[in-house]
């Protein structure tokens, strides 16, 4: 699922959705509405977010209401703060390789 | 905005000042035999480390989980990078893809990485900007550590049961 939701977000409109999805949840028709994108597409958009985990469909009455889903975000900020922690040792860990590696070598 | 969040948190950007010339840094990042002796975060050794430093060259390090990492001891994590700039000195710039030996087609993930050197006297300045442009459906659970936290659950599941 974590695969997909980059490649979900890359795509200019489906990311526009997602911002409008983040101030409140709304109908395919309302978003089709507000961000002047026919309604196939935006319910095409949306099989892809929802596949991805990103939103969530909600039948209420004879509409479908979209919620964006908070997981995958999450999912994103943890897994990008383990890759700069690695990034954060590393560098360091590079200045204690360089200090004790004050060595004539690279004086010269 | 979830836009800029997003491109601020999938653009990592690192800076740190080191008390040595800048021929020591650009030589610790593009000499096998330096690179492979910071390279690698605790518990884990190099295995492997290639640097060809050219355009289209090569940066290969392989990083092994030490005997300390239990039963991932022996798990090899390769780095298979291009040298797409080199400004002597000054600037280097690499595409780059890491995963999991063995589970390649999950755990893959690109970056792109652009090293920049600043010499200032006796100190250097580096900033280090990756780019994380995709992630294998594994990386993201072997990274933050989901494994070591089930084995923990099942552990204490385990001794509940045994009590």
């Amino acid at each position: 699922m974590q695969a997909a939701v980059f490649s979900a977000l890359g795509e200019p409109n489906r990311l526009r959705i997602v911002e409008l999805l983040r101030a409140s949840s709304f109908a395919v028709g309302d978003i089709a509405d507000a961000l002047g994108i026919r309604q196939p597409q935006v319910s095409k958009h949306l099989k892809v977010l929802a596949d991805a985990g990103i939103v969530r469909v909600e039948p209420r009455a004879r509409r479908r209401i979209y919620h964006l889903q908070a997981e995958p975000f999450d999912g994103i900020a943890r897994w990008i703060g383990s890759f700069e922690a690695l990034w954060d040792t590393r560098l360091d860990s590079l200045g204690d390789y360089l200090h004790a590696n004050d060595d004539q070598e690279d004086r010269q | 905005m979830i836009s800029s969040l997003l491109r601020k948190k999938k653009d990592l950007s690192f800076e740190r000042s080191y008390h040595a010339p800048v021929e020591a840094v650009w030589r610790a990042w593009t000499e096998a035999d330096r690179l492979r002796r910071w390279w690698g975060p605790e518990k884990t050794t190099v295995g492997e480390c290639e640097v060809d430093l050219r355009i289209g060259g090569r940066i290969y390090v392989v990083t092994v989980a030490g005997e300390e990492m239990g039963k991932y001891a022996g798990t090899r994590w390769p780095m298979d990078g291009t040298f797409s700039r080199i400004d002597d000195l000054k600037r280097l710039t690499y595409d780059a893809r890491s995963w999991t030996e063995g589970e390649e087609e999950t755990t893959t993930i690109h970056h792109a990485n652009d090293v920049t050197l600043t010499a200032d006297g006796s100190k250097t300045d580096l900033t280090l900007h990756v780019a994380i442009t995709e992630i294998g459906s594994k990386a993201k659970l072997a990274a933050f550590g989901m494994k070591w936290g089930y084995k923990a659950q099942l552990d204490a599941l385990e001794k509940l049961l045994a009590d």
